[in-house]
């Protein structure tokens, strides 16, 4: 008989019927690399469990214990980070308004139409732009530049909406 | 249900108790895998403690309706393929085997003779496991030492039922070769049909 269905039958773990058996311990004794075979699988399969050093559980518990500490530590400086930038960027924001509570009501209610005038103006600046740059750029833009940014803004909001999708699903296991 | 359920449920919603039962009852599997798979007793107590933590931080992404030991022994697998894969270019001692770990005694043992013997084999073998790839090596430790069927071996490695008996196949076949202690370029060979030399 062959060797390669003694192989297979070692390699494979089949479960053999005793005339199967008798063949095998019969080839066992001429084959070097099937006796190998057999003798990884008898090593494998007497393999004993390793067990760890006394305490495993206790030792958790410390380790536990103190990535939890390093979490709230991180936790903590994180949340002292953001909240003096936000502080920073609280009073560079409101700095002109401060800046005005200590002037004169005169002076100060000056100031705000003056800022008023000046935003409206911006805005109006910025329309006006706006609209020549409407009436102008598609003239000088070619037509498959338009399809190209019009692509790649739906390609943009294809990503978006499935991200969103991705993120907002309910975790596996987690009852909503 | 059963104790492991209760205690699953209760460590879900935020039981300790509950989950340092789990930790007890799964120690000796979650280490014995990363033991066989690492190679090192400390390494594999680090991998061990990392992989409840893991667990611990992702209790509540578990389902309930798959089995705990394999999500459990899946995290540990796929921790120790990750830090083999980040250590591949270094070198692992394995003469440090049995140091500092256990073996559970074998209480059938005759003689010390014969104890010196098994533990040789083991050590040999332990030897032949380090060679192979790290996902076969995982096959092999939860086929084996975890008594995992298949269809849990695919599940635990991310794998198709026919690629984890592809991966046993190969692993058995390798591991045949380095007990023979063939030369490398001879064990990827597969015996030709009907040999002579048979």
């Amino acid at each position: 008989m062959d060797h390669r269905p003694f192989e297979d039958w070692l390699l494979d773990n089949q479960p053999l019927n005793h005339n199967q058996k008798r063949q095998l311990n019969t080839h066992l004794q001429t084959c070097s690399s099937c006796t190998a075979i057999a003798e990884v699988n008898l090593a494998l399969k007497s393999a004993k469990l390793a067990a760890p050093a006394a305490g495993f559980s206790n030792r958790f518990q410390v380790r536990l214990a103190a990535r939890k500490q390093e979490l709230r530590r991180r936790n903590f400086w994180g949340f002292s980070l953001l909240s003096v930038s936000a502080l920073g960027v609280l009073g560079w924001v409101s700095w002109p308004v401060l800046k005005g509570l200590v002037q004169s009501p005169v002076n100060m209610l000056a100031s705000s139409v003056s800022s008023l005038v000046s935003f409206w103006a911006s805005l109006q600046a910025i329309f006006r732009a706006g609209m020549v740059l409407f009436k102008v750029a598609p003239g000088f833009v070619p037509t498959y530049i338009w399809a190209v940014i019009l692509f790649a803004a739906g390609a943009w909001s294809l990503v978006w909406v499935v991200s969103l999708v991705k993120l907002t699903k309910v975790p596996q296991g987690v009852k909503s | 249900m059963t104790d492991e359920s209760t205690w699953i449920i209760q460590a879900q919603q935020g039981d300790e108790e509950a989950f340092t039962n789990l930790v007890e009852t799964y120690q000796k599997p979650v280490y014995n895998l990363c033991y066989r798979m690492l190679g090192e007793a400390e390494a594999a107590e680090d991998a061990a403690q990392e992989t409840f933590l893991k667990v611990y931080q992702n209790l509540a992404r578990y389902d309930r309706e798959r089995s705990f030991a394999t999500w459990l022994l899946s995290i540990a697998a796929h921790y120790c393929i990750d830090r083999l894969r980040r250590r591949r270019f270094s070198s692992i001692s394995i003469d440090e085997d049995e140091e500092g770990q256990t073996d559970i005694p074998d209480r059938s043992a005759p003689d010390p003779e014969s104890e010196t013997a098994k533990r040789q084999e083991r050590e040999r073998l332990s030897n032949c496991l380090q060679s192979l790839d790290p996902t076969d090596r995982a096959a092999v430790i939860l086929r084996y030492w975890q008594d995992c069927s298949e269809v849990e071996i695919a599940q635990a490695l991310k794998l198709t039922v026919p690629a984890v008996k592809s991966r046993l196949h190969r692993a058995r076949r390798a591991l045949a070769d380095l007990w023979e202690d063939k030369p490398a370029h001879v064990r990827t060979e597969r015996k030709p049909y009907g040999s002579p030399a048979f």
